[in-house]
């Protein structure tokens, strides 16, 4: 099925996150060199690469699970590494994630693990209005009727699902989705990517999706940042980024993605030698 | 754990900071304590039991071999209960629970750190440290002391049972003596040092489960780690107490 991508917006909305020269290192290994990228609000963002190239060690700094060594991250304006606990908290209470394998609580039922976000900061909401806002997000992600189904009993796409829903249902500003398709076969690989469509025009807020599968990611995002080696080898609209002459952004590209069945799209794949991007 | 000796205890000691900090700002789910302390406390109880009462029965024998040739049988209750309230029942205890609760707290945390749910947790901006450590550790500081308690009067009585029923001393002179060995304070001593191993044994343990390696394997070597390292503390530790409580 040839895939639809965005046309380029003249100019990119206003960041929501803000990314300023972030390295990290662990021992001698530097994972994150220098990385600057802005997540436009309102907008999908994959950020792809090869696996090991940090992708997942940006996103763990951009929610706040990992401090860099050097750089900063804003995200609603606020230096997330510098707030105090309860402010972290309030900034964390508008965003939501889905983790790559779903983090999801075993011991308790795909309703309780819903709807955990809504018990410690639902304000006082009662046990029916959390069942129901539970309900509607299940319905949401195509798991109506599971509420009481357990946990431990589901399968990999379905914890996908289910996470899916526990990231959404504070109704955050900002979702993160941390390799959505990973261990997931192409059928319900390509289930997950619908719902994240869908869920992109059903809500309008930012997503930002860490993938290396590529072909997914093209359908869904609006902006792309390619990772390669701890740096950042292209970004911008998902059709600069298909245009890119940058050798690693062509390889991995053409490695995972007919470029010529993109409808509107056709990139000829780069016959001299590519220019080193600038 | 790759880090070394140093930098792993300023960084236990750091999170044991970190749980007190999060108690003072989230507060403490009492019914989630209260939950724990029942669950330790009925985990442990049938392996405490069994050992309590063998350890008793052994200082009996024991007991009465040391104190027979002197003919000073009569002595044997105020070994079994000096001994048994003084160092044994907390000790007996303390290591139960490490081997129980433990190693179950250090694998459940080792889990949900690999299977990413710790993380889940922080982006949720539920804190880990008061959701899951502190009510654990307030469960077994009600816990604990109560399965010294439960040790104790097993021990003196499997030790009763042993000594007249099997060595032929008086059931009236073995509690004479059993109760003149002991004063209240003793007891409350007991207490004391079953609160502080109850402590020790949660903190290092989720400890190790919050800093677990990656797979499976970092689990078994995290659950291993931290009930060695809560069973040597609390050998340690209760001789420091002793010390403190019974020196000089």
């Amino acid at each position: 099925m040839p895939l639809t991508i965005p046309a380029p917006e003249p100019t990119p909305p206003e960041a929501v996150i803000e990314v300023r020269g972030v390295c990290r290192a662990f021992g001698s290994n530097e994972v994150l060199k220098n990385i600057s990228v802005d997540i436009p609000a309102r907008r999908t963002t994959a950020i792809i690469g090869p696996s090991g190239t940090g992708k997942s060690v940006l996103l763990k700094h951009i929610v706040g699970l990992l401090t860099p060594d050097k750089g900063e991250i804003r995200i609603f304006g606020k230096n997330i590494h510098a707030l105090p606990r309860k402010e972290l908290y309030a900034v964390r209470k508008r965003m939501g994630m889905l983790f790559q394998a779903g983090a999801l609580f075993d011991s308790i039922s795909v309703g309780e693990n819903i709807g955990f976000p809504l018990v410690h900061h639902g304000g006082g909401l009662s046990e029916d209005q959390i069942r129901a806002k539970v309900n509607e997000k299940l319905e949401l992600v195509g798991m109506a009727g599971f509420y009481d189904r357990p946990t431990a009993a589901l399968s990999g796409g379905q914890r996908k699902r289910v996470s899916l829903a526990r990231a959404i249902v504070m109704e955050p500003e900002v979702v993160f989705f941390d390799e959505p398709n990973s261990g997931l076969d192409p059928i319900t690989s390509d289930t997950i990517d619908q719902l994240i469509r869908d869920m992109k025009a059903a809500l309008g807020i930012t997503f930002v999706v860490i993938s290396h599968d590529i072909v997914g990611t093209v359908g869904v995002a609006d902006y792309i940042c390619v990772l390669e080696r701890g740096g950042v080898a292209a970004w911008g609209s998902t059709a600069d980024v298909l245009k890119s002459d940058h050798p690693m952004v062509r390889a991995f590209l053409s490695r995972n993605l007919d470029l010529d069945g993109i409808s509107g799209n056709r990139v000829p794949l780069p016959t001299a030698r590519p220019q080193q991007p600038t | 754990m790759s880090v070394g000796p140093v930098a792993a205890v300023r960084d236990y000691f750091r999170f044991v900071a970190a749980i007190g900090r999060s108690v003072q700002r989230e507060g403490l789910s009492w019914s989630a304590s209260v939950k724990a302390a029942w669950d330790i406390g009925v985990e442990s109880m049938p392996i405490l039991l069994v050992i309590a009462g063998f350890i008793g029965s052994n200082l009996s024998l024991q007991g009465h071999a040391a104190f027979a040739p002197l003919g000073a049988q009569r002595m044997l209750g105020m070994f079994v209960s000096l001994a048994g309230v003084r160092e044994l029942a907390p000790i007996i205890a303390g290591s139960m629970v490490a081997a129980k609760a433990g190693t179950q707290m250090a694998s459940q945390l080792g889990v949900m750190r690999i299977q990413e749910q710790l993380d889940a947790l922080e982006v949720m901006a539920v804190d880990p440290l008061a959701h899951l450590v502190a009510p654990r550790l307030a469960g077994i500081m009600l816990a604990l002391p109560a399965l010294v308690i439960v040790a104790t009067f097993t021990m003196i009585a499997a030790a009763y049972a042993a000594a007249v029923m099997q060595l032929g001393v008086g059931g009236a002179t073995f509690l004479r003596f059993a109760a003149d060995g002991v004063q209240p304070i003793d007891f409350a001593y007991g207490e004391v040092k079953g609160a502080v191993f109850g402590a020790v044994i949660c903190t290092v343990s989720c400890w190790y489960g919050f800093h677990c390696g990656s797979g499976p394997e970092g689990v078994g070597r995290a659950t291993n780690q931290a009930v060695v390292t809560s069973a040597v503390l609390c050998v340690v530790l209760n001789y420091l107490l002793s010390e403190v409580m019974y020196g000089g």
